[in-house]
C-alpha cells in the first residue's frame, strides 16, 4: 500500500479540569489514504472529536494539552503548526464542517462574505473575484439561487441549506482533507442522506480525504472506506468498513452492531443496548477500558492492556486480548 | 421600515401621555403649590392669584387645559422666574447638558468597549484584574466626589504647569467640556466595560468562532472580523437609555463645573414646586428618553441583520 496522506501515531490529549487531569485521548494511532473516507466512530466521550480537532489545533490549550504523539501530513509533521511548507494547515490543507450548522456561522455576516473570507485572507484574492467564487461554491454546494443566497444571513437559511454553506466555506481553499465532526447529527434524515451524498460527490470530484466523525454506523456504512472505532480514549478496533461489519472482532464493536436497529427484518427487533456506562476518563483503568461491561472478559483484560493484534487481514487490528492464542475460546 | 417606524413612534407618544399624566397627579398630591412659599399671603391675595392661574378650577380641569397647551408645543410659564416661558429654559439650556452629555456618552461607549474588550481578552491576567478593580470604583463611586477629584487634579496640574491646561470649572469653549463630560461619563462607561466583558467572554466559546478558526483566520481577525461585532450588540442596546440617563442626570456634575445647563433648573422646579417647569423639564427629559431608545432600536438593525424589519 502506498504511503498514507495523514499518519497519526501515539496521540495523547489531556484537560486540566477543577476536578482533575482528564486523559480524553490516550495514545491513538490510525492512516487516512487519499481520496479514501475514514471513519471515527464511538459513543459520546469517547474522544474522538476531541481527538481529530487536537490535530489542527482546535482543543483549546489550556485547559487542553497534547502530551505526546505526532500527525503527519504527506510526511510533514502539522501538530502544534499554523502553517505546514507555506499553507496555513486550518482552511488550506484541511477543512472542517462541524456538527450544528446553526450556530456554526457568524450571524451578523453575509453568507457569501464568510465563504469568501479564507479565500481573501489566504490566497490574496480581491474582494470581487472571493465573492464571486463564493456563488460558485454555493453553487456546487447544491445552493439553489446562489448569487441571491450569497447576500443573505444565516437566520434566512435552514439547517440543512446552513450545512452546505459550512461545506462551501470548507472546501473554500480547496483542502486536501476534509473533517467532518457530525456533520448530519443535528439535521433530519431525509436532509441527512442529501448532505452525505453531497460530500461524497464532492469528495470523488476532488480526490480529497475525508474524516468522518460519526456514532451513527449507519452513516459509516454509506460513506465509509476504513473505520476506526475508538473507547474510552483508546482505539479498540481498526479495518475496513467490510472487516468491521462482517468480521467485528471486539466485543465493543460487535455490541454497537447489536445495537443499531436493522433494515431488514420488518418485524419488531428487540435492540440490544450495551449496559453500563464508560470509565472514568480522570482515573482511567490500568487494563482495557471495556472490561467492566464486556460480556466476554476474562482475567487478564482488568490489570493488563491488550495490544494490537493482526486479525489476518490487511489493516485490520484489534485491542482485545480474545485475539490472543492464550485465550480460551468458548464460542 | 417606515410602518414599524411610525408604530415605534405613536408607542413612545403614548409613553410620554403616561409621563405627563403621572407626573400632573403626583405632582398636584404633594403637599403645598408654587404660591404657598415663605411670604405671608393674605386669604384674599392668595384666592385671587389662584384665579388668576387657575388652580382654583377642578384638578380634572387643569389636568385638560394642560394637555391641550401641551399638544400646542406651550409648555406654559414659570412660576417663579419673572417672564419666562418654560419652552425658553429649555430651548437655553438643553443644548448646553445635550453638549455634555454627548460627549460624555461618547467617552463612556468608546472606554466601555475598549476596557471591556481588553479585560476578556485578558481575562484573569493582570490588565483584567486592574480594570475590573477600576470598574468596581467608577460603578460605587458617586459622581460628585469624582467631580470634586476632577476639579482637585485640574487645579494641581494648572499650578504645577505655571498655565492654564484646562478650565477648572465654567462654560463656553470645548476645553471647558473635556474634564466634565468624562466626570459624568465615567459611571455608565464602568457599567459598559462590565458589560462589554461578559458579551466578549460568552462570544468567545461560540461555535462561528471556532468555524472562523477552522477557516484559519488568524486571533486578530477573529477579534475584529466575527467577535467584536457580535459582543457590541448587548452594548448598543442598553445606549440608548445610557444616552437619556446620562443627559438627564448630569446636573450634580453641571453644579460642580458651573455649568449652565438644564439640570439646575429640573432640581430647582421640584423644591420650588414650580408646576409648570417641573412638568415641562419632565416631559421633555421623557420624550428625549423615549425617543433615544426608538432611535437605538431603529440603528440596532444596521448591526444585528436579524432584527432588522423589513
Amino acid at each position: 500500500m502506498t504511503r498514507p496522506l495523514l499518519e497519526v501515531e501515539d496521540l495523547a490529549v489531556e484537560f486540566d479540569t477543577h476536578g482533575g487531569t482528564v486523559k480524553a485521548v490516550r495514545g491513538v494511532s490510525f492512516a487516512l489514504h487519499e481520496g479514501q473516507t475514514l471513519a471515527v466512530v464511538g459513543e459520546s466521550g469517547c474522544g474522538k472529536s476531541v481527538c481529530v480537532q487536537s490535530l489542527v489545533g482546535l482543543v483549546p490549550m489550556p485547559p487542553g494539552r497534547i502530551t505526546s504523539g505526532s500527525a503527519r501530513l504527506d510526511g510533514e509533521q502539522i501538530l502544534g503548526r499554523e502553517t505546514v511548507g507555506g499553507m496555513r494547515v486550518r482552511g488550506q490543507l484541511i477543512g472542517m464542517i462541524f456538527q450544528d450548522p446553526m450556530t456554526s456561522l457568524n450571524p451578523t455576516m453575509r453568507i457569501g462574505d464568510q465563504i469568501a473570507e479564507p479565500l481573501h485572507m489566504h490566497q490574496g484574492m480581491r474582494r470581487r473575484d472571493a465573492r464571486m467564487r463564493a456563488i460558485e461554491l454555493l453553487e456546487l454546494s447544491q445552493v439553489g439561487e446562489a448569487e441571491k443566497r450569497s447576500r443573505q444571513y444565516p437566520f434566512e437559511f435552514s439547517g440543512g441549506m446552513l450545512q452546505r454553506v459550512m461545506i462551501a466555506c470548507a472546501l473554500a481553499c480547496e483542502p486536501r482533507i476534509l473533517i467532518a465532526d457530525e456533520p448530519t447529527t443535528a439535521l433530519d434524515v431525509t436532509i441527512q442522506a442529501q448532505i452525505l451524498s453531497l460530500m461524497r460527490d464532492l469528495q470523488r470530484e476532488r480526490k480529497m480525504s475525508l474524516i468522518l466523525i460519526t456514532h451513527d454506523l449507519g452513516v459509516v456504512a454509506q460513506m465509509a472506506d476504513e473505520v476506526v472505532v475508538m473507547y474510552a480514549g483508546k482505539v479498540v478496533e481498526t479495518g475496513s468498513a467490510d472487516d468491521i461489519f462482517y468480521a467485528s472482532g471486539h466485543p465493543y464493536t460487535q455490541g454497537l452492531k447489536s445495537a443499531m436497529p436493522q433494515n431488514q427484518d420488518r418485524r419488531a427487533q428487540q435492540l440490544e443496548p450495551i449496559a453500563g456506562s464508560p470509565p472514568d476518563l480522570f482515573d482511567p483503568p490500568t487494563g482495557c477500558g471495556y472490561f467492566e461491561r464486556c460480556p466476554r472478559a476474562m482475567q487478564v483484560c482488568e490489570a493488563h492492556q491488550p495490544p494490537d493484534f493482526d486479525l489476518g487481514k490487511v489493516q485490520h487490528r484489534c485491542a482485545c486480548w480474545l485475539h490472543d492464542a492464550r485465550a480460551t475460546h468458548d464460542s | 421600515m417606515w410602518r414599524y417606524t411610525l408604530k415605534r413612534l405613536i408607542q413612545g407618544l403614548i409613553t410620554v401621555w403616561f409621563i405627563a399624566t403621572t407626573t400632573f397627579f403626583v405632582m398636584h398630591f404633594v403637599p403645598g403649590d408654587p404660591l404657598s412659599d415663605a411670604r405671608a399671603t393674605s386669604e384674599q391675595i392668595r384666592e385671587n392669584l389662584e384665579a388668576r392661574y387657575g388652580l382654583d378650577k377642578p384638578l380634572y380641569q387643569q389636568y385638560y387645559i394642560y394637555l391641550r397647551n401641551i399638544a400646542s408645543g406651550d409648555l406654559g410659564i414659570s412660576f417663579t422666574q419673572q417672564n419666562r416661558e418654560v419652552n425658553d429654559i429649555i430651548r437655553e439650556h438643553f443644548p448646553v447638558s445635550a453638549a455634555l452629555g454627548v460627549l460624555a456618552v461618547v467617552f463612556a461607549a468608546l472606554g466601555g468597549i475598549l476596557w471591556g474588550a481588553l479585560t476578556a481578552l485578558f481575562r484573569n491576567r493582570m490588565p483584567d484584574v486592574v480594570i475590573m478593580f477600576l470598574v468596581v470604583l467608577g460603578v460605587s463611586v458617586p459622581s460628585f466626589v469624582f467631580a470634586a477629584l476632577g476639579q482637585l487634579s485640574l487645579v494641581t496640574l494648572n499650578d504645577w504647569l505655571g498655565v492654564s491646561v484646562l478650565p477648572v470649572a465654567g462654560w463656553g469653549s470645548v476645553q471647558h467640556l473635556l474634564v466634565p463630560a468624562l466626570v459624568l461619563g465615567l459611571g455608565t462607561m464602568a457599567f459598559l466595560t462590565r458589560l462589554m466583558r461578559s458579551s466578549m467572554l460568552e462570544v468567545t466559546n461560540a461555535d462561528y468562532v471556532r468555524t472562523a478558526k477552522a477557516k484559519g483566520l488568524n486571533a486578530t481577525q477573529i477579534f475584529i472580523r466575527h467577535q467584536l461585532r457580535n459582543a457590541i450588540l448587548p452594548v448598543i442596546t442598553v445606549l440608548g437609555p445610557a444616552i437619556a440617563t446620562i443627559t438627564t442626570g448630569g446636573f450634580v456634575v453641571e453644579l460642580v463645573f458651573a455649568i449652565p445647563g438644564l439640570g439646575r433648573f429640573f432640581v430647582q422646579s421640584v423644591q420650588q414646586l414650580d408646576y409648570t417647569v417641573i412638568m415641562g423639564t419632565t416631559v421633555f427629559y421623557g420624550g428625549f428618553l423615549v425617543f433615544m431608545v426608538i432611535a437605538v432600536d431603529l440603528v440596532y438593525g444596521l448591526i444585528d441583520p436579524r432584527v432588522r424589519v423589513e
